[in-house]
């Protein structure tokens, strides 16, 4: 099962396996050693000259992502491996209702109580859908759980003192958006776009179960995060702000730049209200659709999604998010703020 | 790529994340001080998943017979060790002059949830400069008037103006990523070399228009003495 898993990743992914020659296992140990042999040779005679301040600000950005996204990594896969180990396949039968289009809402709603950001989220509904919950219901909560939790909305109120209704919008719009996607995917999507990452369930005991699903999935997700780290570090030191500020008067580019930048810059959802309330040239609809979108589709979740989905999956029903999320935040801007 | 391979991915990133959490204080150059039980909790975490794989090796072929199939992990796995290079290779240091130095229109800091508190006469007060700009922005700006205020940030030159400097500082909500600059034009003092910690003492110098326009343009600080200072353990406000 997970043979193939390894298999379809491994031709998106540049090196498909190193050293195909050679038994594998004769050869990795040794790549590892010149790894780490780099590392302490590196210290003595690169890291003197890796000094320049543009790419010492890009190291900081790009390790600050990384490290970040650490913490809600491990614990989205913690959670996810003790799904597929423990809670048996039957609870998500019971405990989501059983016509799919009613379970998407569900699903939707239950992304308030997983207080985690973005990075979580991905294992957390792939997990899910290895354990046979309809896809659509476990995208739902995928948009929906990192930017409706309580932890996001508190955040929101605090970033916006005086300014209630950015985090009641915030909420209502992200839940529709997560919603209406679900059951678009559920009319029109197709079951050979998305690839449902099966789990190694070992026939031992139920902890080694966990384990590797575990090891699995933090190796994989950890690899696109930090792809994801990497652009949007690039971007963050390449793409001067003033450009996008210059455009703060006009009404629907505006918000389109916002969203935009929601993609680029890649902020946890726990902290992009601050950055959001800082912008402070933009109007509240545009800062809307930037609350909004970010942690449905930014670049790290890009990367994320790309690798634990495939990219047939990731082709269309990201710009699907992204263009709903626009366009519900002007809406609920239009009518709530 | 095989369990050995994984197992030592693993460790190397653990130890890295609890070699800049626990022995050293680099974490705060990225994230805010309170993110440090989170670190170092996911630090054990993945440190634990390598070790425990690697007794799982150690210990033998028995494991082996159904192993071949899952073992396998994507070489993107390969990229954890990305970060770690960077970590010992670049030793990221703080974000400094060279982000505060864009002439962009500066974000306005996150308002405090309550109004200010007096400052006291005759005494320099010591305080952020989120907390200076956000008084000299605001509806408070008067407190400031004729007080002495000890701010705390690195310098930075002006792109527009020749002679003219910033003491800036970075905030930052979460990570290092979302990193807003604060800057205050210090007047009537020469500029320390760019990048260089100092602490200002100085007072507020009201604008000839009367109020500011929160956001374009910072308000001015004029120094009556300069000190250059250590980096401090939290770099971000």
């Amino acid at each position: 099962m997970s043979e193939r898993v390894g298999v379809e990743v491994s031709e998106e992914v540049p090196p498909p396996e190193w050293g195909r020659r050679q038994p594998l296992g004769a050869v990795s140990p040794w790549i590892f050693v010149v790894v780490v042999g780099l590392l302490l040779l590196g210290r003595l005679v690169f890291a003197p000259y890796l000094t320049a301040p543009a790419l010492q600000a890009w190291a900081t950005i790009f390790v600050a992502i990384c490290v970040q996204a650490l913490p809600f990594l491990a614990f989205g896969v913690l959670l996810s491996a003790a799904i597929t180990a423990f809670v048996p396949a039957s609870f998500w039968t019971r405990a989501l209702p059983k016509r799919p289009f009613l379970a998407v809402p569900v699903a939707g709603a239950a992304g308030a109580v997983l207080p985690g950001c973005e990075c979580a989220s991905v294992p957390v509904a792939s997990g899910l859908m290895s354990r046979g919950v309809t896809p659509a219901a476990a995208l739902a909560f995928l948009l929906a759980s990192p930017a409706i939790n309580p932890v996001v909305i508190v955040a929101t109120v605090v970033a916006f003192p005086g300014e209630p209704m950015m985090a009641v919008a915030r909420f209502g719009a992200s839940l529709v958006v997560a919603v209406v996607a679900g059951w678009v995917w559920l009319r029109f999507g197709r079951a050979d776009w998305l690839r449902i990452p099966s789990r190694p369930v070992g026939h031992g005991p139920k902890w080694r179960s966990f384990v590797e699903a575990m090891r699995h999935d933090f190796l994989h997700a950890g690899g696109f995060l930090v792809v994801g780290g990497a652009t949007a570090a690039t971007m963050n030191v390449v793409v001067p702000r003033a450009w996008l500020e210059s455009v703060a008067g006009i009404p629907v580019l505006s918000v389109l730049v916002l969203a935009l930048l929601a993609v680029i810059l890649s902020i946890c959802s726990e902290a992009d209200a601050f950055v959001a309330a800082s912008l402070t040239a933009f109007s509240p609809t545009a800062k809307l659709a930037f609350l909004v979108v970010g942690p449905m589709v930014d670049l790290k979740l890009i990367a994320l999604q790309t690798g634990t989905f495939g990219r047939r999956f990731a082709a269309r029903f990201i710009p699907l998010t992204f263009v709903l999320a626009v366009v519900v935040s002007m809406a609920a801007g239009e009518v709530l703020l | 790529m095989n369990r050995l391979t994984q197992s030592m991915i693993l460790i190397l990133l653990g130890g890295a994340v609890l070699r800049i959490t626990t022995v050293s204080t680099t974490y705060l150059n990225y994230v805010k001080p309170g993110f440090r039980p989170f670190l170092i909790a996911a630090g054990v975490v993945v440190l634990l998943l390598g070790v425990i794989g690697l007794v799982q090796e150690w210990r033998g072929a028995t494991a082996h017979e159904d192993d071949h199939d899952h073992s396998h992990a994507p070489g993107v796995a390969w990229l954890l060790t990305l970060p770690v290079f960077a970590i010992f290779l670049i030793a990221p240091p703080a974000l400094g002059a060279f982000s505060a130095k864009a002439e962009e229109p500066q974000a306005r800091p996150v308002a405090a949830a309550e109004p200010y508190d007096a400052l006291s006469a005759g005494t320099v007060n010591e305080m952020t400069i989120g907390e200076f700009v956000g008084r000299a922005w605001g509806e408070s700006a008067d407190s400031l008037v004729g007080q002495q205020v000890r701010l705390t940030g690195f310098a930075v030159p002006s792109e527009r103006k020749r002679d003219r400097w910033y003491l800036a500082r970075i905030q930052i909500a979460c990570c290092a990523a979302d990193g807003v600059a604060l800057k205050v034009a210090v007047l009537d003092a020469d500029m320390p070399p760019e990048n260089t910690w100092v602490e200002v003492v100085g007072t507020w110098k009201r604008p000839p228009s009367g109020k500011l326009e929160p956001g374009i343009i910072a308000p001015e600080l004029t120094a009556t003495s300069i000190t250059s200072i250590p980096q401090p353990v939290e770099p971000y406000e």
